[in-house]
C-alpha cells in the first residue's frame, strides 16, 4: 500500500519537474490586450455558442487587421455553475482587460470576480442585472431577435399560405409548432414576434408551443417537435440551442425556421432559413473601447439596421415564390421603424388589448417594478433606456402553451 | 466430453503474493503505458504531447491560483472516496454517492435559504453540515434499510436514488426557490453561509484531512471496522461470529450517507453558494474510482484525488492553451485509469491459457 503511495509520488513529482519546465504559457506578448471569453459548452454545439464564438474571432481578427494588438483566450466548457467564477477569476488573474460571459446564468457566477478586480471590464451577455448592480465594471448586452423572429415569421407564414393555395392543408390547418427552451420572457417574447410575424402574412395560423425544459437537448428537442407534429403542425421553429427540431421537421416532410445558424444543410428539405444574433460588432466597438480608454454602455442592445440581427441565407429550393422580396421589405420597414412587431393593435392577451407591461425589475425580486413599456400603440421590446435583455411576458391570443417549464 | 474442451482457452488464476519490486515496475509501467496511450488522440488534435502533458501539469499546479483550484476539486473528492470506503469494504455496492451529495446539500440549502442571515454564521454553518449529514445519512440508509430487510439490489437501489435526488434538485430549482421566473436559477445564499478560507481555499480542506485520519482509524482500528471486514470477506462468517449483519449494514450506510452529505455541505457552502444540478458534478462516480484505486486506504485516496485533480484541472487549462477539446482530455484521463486500475488486476490474477496436453495447469 505505501509502495503505491510511493509510486505514486515519484511519478507526479517526476511528471511535474519533466514537464513543468516546458513552456506553459500562451504566447505571452506583453503588449497584446488579452480579451477572455467564459462560453457554455463549446462551438461544437453548432448553434449558441458556435453563433458566439464566430462572431468573437471574426471580431479578433477585424481587431488585429485594424492595428490593434488583441489576443483572445478562450474557456470553454462550463456549465451555469461556480466554475464560471473561477473561470472569470482565471482570466482577469492572466491580465485579461475585458472578459465576456456567454450564458444567461453566468451572471451571478461573475459577478464576485468584478469586485476582486476592479480595473478589469466583465460583461454578462444576454442578462440583465449588470447594468443595474451599481458596479462600474459590469455590462450587459443582447440584440433585437425578436425582429429577427418577425422576419422568419414572415418566411413560415408565406410557406402557410402556399400550401392553402396548393390546397395541401385548409386555412384552419396552417398550425405552427414551437419548440421552447424554458417558459421564460426570452423565450416568450422570442415566439411571439414569430407569431407577429405569420400572423401579419398568414391571419388563419395559429401556434402551439411545447417546452422542453432544457436550453440545448438534442433527444427532448426532437421529441417536442415529434409531439407538435403529431398534434398538426405543419411548422416548427425552435427557441432551443440544437438542430434536431429541423431534423425532425424534415422527417415527418414539414417545414422549419432555426434559430442561431443556418440549419438547412441539416435539413435541406425542411428547413427554410433561420435568424441570429451577429455579434461581431458589439465585440468589436466594446474591445477597441476598452484599448482607447472609452467607456462602454453599461447596457447596448443590438439592432437590424446595424446588421446585428440577421437572417440566414433563404433556402430558395423550398421557400414560397416571393419569399425573398418579402424578407427584404419587411426589414427595410423593420429599419426605418415603419413596422413595429409589438404594435398593440396587431395582437390581444385573454379578448384584451395590451395597454401596459412593466419592464424592469430594480429591486431583485424577480418582479418588472418600473419603466412602463407600452406607449403609443405599441410594446416597447428591449427599449435602449430600459434593458436589452427582452421582457415581454404576455401569452398572445392564438398561441397555446401544451405545457410550462420553469 | 473431452477433459481439454471443458478447461478453457484461456483463464484466469489468481497470483500469489507478487514480488513488490516487481509490482511497483507494473504500476510504474501502466502509468508510462497510459501517457503513450493518451497521446495518441492528443495527436490526432495536432498538438504536441510533451507540451500537453506540460501544461496539464503546469496549469494546475504551477501558480496559486490554479493550485487553489485544483485543491478546490479535490476536497469534495477525497470527503466522498473517504465515504464509499466503508461500504466497499463490506462489498456493498454504494454507487449513489452522487445522490447523497446531492440530497445532502438540498437540505443545506433549505437552511442556508431560510435562516441565511438571521443567525450568526457559525451557527447557521453548523445547521447546514447537520443537515447535509442527515440528509445524507437518510439517503444512505434508504438502500441499506431495504436491502438489509428485503436483500433488494444494493447497485440498482442506490443508482436510482442518484437520479431522485437530481430531480428534487431540478425541480426546486425552477420552482419554489427559483429567482427570476424561467432562469432555472437560485439566487446566491446569504455570505453568513459561506465558508471561511484558510490560505485562500475555503478550509474544507482542513475537514478532509481530518476525516482521512478518522477514517483510518475507523477501518483499522474499531471495533466497527472490523465487522465491516468481516462481513466483506465473509458474510456467514459474520452471521456465525453472531454479528448484527443488517444492522451493521444500516449503520454503514448511515455512515457513508452522511460523509457523502458533509461533502455535498463543503461543495455548497465552501464554493458554489447556491443549489443547481451540476452541483455534484459526477464527484460521486468519480470517488468509486479514487476508493477503488487507493484500494480503501484512505491516506493513498489524497494521492488518488490530487491526481484527479490536477488532471481534472490540467485539462481545462489545456483547453484554453492548446485548443485540445476538453473532450479529449477526458479520453487521456479515462485511459490513465484505465491503465491503473488494469494493472491492479495483472497483479492479482494472472492469465493461463489451456496446455495441450490435458493436464491441469497449477497456479
Amino acid at each position: 500500500m505505501k509502495k503505491l503511495t510511493v509510486v505514486l509520488l515519484i511519478a507526479l513529482v517526476a511528471m511535474t519537474a519533466i514537464f513543468a519546465s516546458g513552456s506553459p504559457e500562451a504566447s505571452s506578448d506583453s503588449k497584446a490586450t488579452k480579451v477572455g471569453f467564459v462560453v457554455i459548452n463549446d462551438e461544437n454545439d453548432l448553434g449558441y455558442t458556435w453563433n458566439f464564438m464566430n462572431g468573437m474571432t471574426a471580431a479578433v481578427e477585424k481587431l488585429n487587421a485594424d492595428g490593434y494588438n488583441v489576443e483572445l483566450i478562450v474557456d470553454r466548457g462550463h456549465l451555469e455553475d461556480s466554475t464560471v467564477t473561477d473561470a472569470n477569476r482565471e482570466l482577469a488573474a492572466q491580465g485579461c482587460a475585458v472578459v465576456f460571459n456567454n450564458s444567461y446564468g453566468f451572471e451571478q457566477f461573475m459577478a464576485p470576480v468584478a469586485d476582486e478586480f476592479p480595473e478589469v471590464q466583465f460583461v454578462s451577455l444576454t442578462n440583465c442585472g449588470s447594468q443595474l448592480d451599481g458596479r462600474d465594471n459590469t455590462y450587459n448586452a443582447f440584440a433585437a431577435i425578436y425582429d429577427g423572429r418577425y422576419v422568419a415569421g414572415i418566411v413560415a407564414g408565406m410557406k402557410l399560405n402556399q400550401l392553402i393555395a396548393e390546397g395541401k392543408i385548409t386555412a384552419d390547418q396552417a398550425i405552427v409548432g414551437y419548440v421552447g427552451a424554458y417558459s421564460f420572457a426570452e423565450v416568450i417574447s422570442g415566439m411571439s414576434g414569430y407569431f407577429l410575424g405569420i400572423r401579419s402574412v398568414c391571419p388563419s395560423a395559429k401556434m402551439i408551443v411545447q417546452f422542453v425544459g432544457s436550453w440545448g437537448d438534442p433527444t427532448l428537442e426532437a421529441s417536442a417537435a415529434e409531439a407538435l407534429i403529431q398534434k398538426g403542425a405543419v411548422m416548427i421553429s425552435q427557441h432551443s440551442d440544437t438542430t434536431t427540431p429541423a431534423t425532425t421537421a424534415a422527417k415527418y416532410g414539414v417545414f422549419h425556421t432555426g434559430y442561431n445558424t443556418d440549419m438547412t444543410s441539416q435539413a435541406p428539405t425542411a428547413s427554410l432559413l433561420s435568424c441570429r444574433i451577429n455579434w461581431e460588432p458589439y465585440f468589436y466597438t466594446f474591445i477597441k473601447n476598452v484599448i482607447e480608454g472609452v467607456k462602454n454602455p453599461s447596457d447596448y442592445c443590438g439592432t437590424m439596421a446595424n446588421d446585428e440581427v440577421l437572417l440566414t441565407e433563404l433556402n430558395t429550393a423550398i421557400a414560397a415564390p416571393g419569399t425573398q422580396e418579402a424578407i427584404d421589405a419587411a426589414i427595410a420597414d423593420l429599419t426605418s421603424g415603419k413596422i413595429q412587431v409589438f404594435d398593440t393593435s396587431k395582437f390581444t392577451i385573454g379578448g384584451q388589448t395590451l395597454t401596459s407591461m412593466l419592464a424592469v425589475d430594480s429591486d431583485g425580486d424577480f418582479a418588472a417594478d418600473k419603466c412602463e413599456a407600452v406607449w403609443d400603440g405599441v410594446f416597447h421590446e428591449s427599449y435602449p433606456e430600459f434593458q436589452s435583455a427582452p421582457y415581454f411576458t404576455g401569452v398572445i391570443d392564438g398561441i397555446e402553451w401544451l405545457n410550462a417549464a420553469y | 466430453m473431452s477433459e481439454a474442451s471443458r478447461t478453457p482457452l484461456i483463464r484466469l488464476a489468481k497470483r500469489d503474493a507478487m514480488d513488490p519490486r516487481k509490482a511497483m515496475a507494473i504500476r510504474i509501467g501502466s502509468i508510462f503505458l497510459a501517457l503513450i496511450l493518451g497521446s495518441i488522440p492528443i495527436m490526432l488534435t495536432g498538438a504536441n504531447p510533451f507540451k500537453a502533458y506540460g501544461v496539464i501539469v503546469a496549469g494546475s499546479l504551477s501558480k496559486p491560483i490554479y493550485l487553489k483550484q485544483t485543491i478546490k476539486i479535490a476536497i469534495p473528492l477525497l470527503v466522498c472516496s473517504l465515504a464509499i470506503a466503508p461500504c466497499f469494504k463490506m462489498k456493498f455496492w454504494n454507487i449513489g454517492a452522487e445522490g447523497q451529495v446531492t440530497f445532502g446539500a438540498i437540505c443545506a440549502s433549505y437552511f442556508a435559504i431560510h435562516l441565511g442571515g438571521k443567525v450568526p454564521s457559525p451557527v447557521i454553518l453548523l445547521i447546514m453540515a447537520v443537515a447535509a449529514a442527515v440528509g445524507g445519512g437518510l439517503w444512505g440508509f434508504l438502500p441499506g434499510f431495504f436491502k438489509a430487510r428485503y436483500n433488494t439490489n444494493e447497485t440498482l437501489f442506490t443508482l436510482m436514488m442518484n437520479y431522485i435526488a437530481l430531480g428534487i434538485v431540478n425541480w426546486l430549482q425552477g420552482g419554489p426557490w427559483e429567482g427570476r421566473k424561467g432562469t432555472q436559477i437560485v439566487p446566491f445564499f446569504h455570505k453568513s453561509t459561506y465558508l471561511p478560507q484558510i490560505f485562500g481555499v475555503q478550509c474544507g480542506w482542513i475537514i478532509a484531512l481530518v476525516l482521512v485520519v478518522i477514517m483510518h482509524i475507523y477501518m483499522t482500528k474499531t471495533k466497527h471496522g472490523y465487522e465491516v471486514a468481516v462481513i466483506g470477506d465473509s458474510l456467514n462468517t459474520a452471521r456465525y461470529a453472531g454479528m448484527n449483519v443488517k444492522w451493521i449494514m444500516m449503520r454503514t450506510m448511515i455512515l457513508s450517507g452522511a460523509i457523502c452529505g458533509i461533502a455535498g455541505f463543503l461543495i455548497l457552502a465552501g464554493d458554489n453558494h447556491t443549489i443547481n444540478n451540476a452541483l455534484s458534478g459526477g464527484v460521486g462516480f468519480t470517488a468509486i474510482t479514487v476508493s477503488w484505486l487507493s484500494q480503501l486506504n484512505a491516506f493513498i485516496m489524497i494521492a488518488i484525488s490530487a491526481l484527479l485533480a490536477i488532471i481534472t484541472k490540467g485539462s481545462k487549462t489545456l483547453n484554453q492553451r492548446l485548443g485540445v477539446p476538453s473532450s479529449v482530455a477526458d479520453i487521456v484521463s479515462g485511459i490513465l485509469l484505465f491503465c491503473m486500475l488494469g494493472c491492479e488486476f495483472f497483479i492479482n490474477y494472472r492469465i493461463v491459457f489451456r496446455k495441450k496436453s490435458d493436464k491441469e495447469v497449477n497456479a
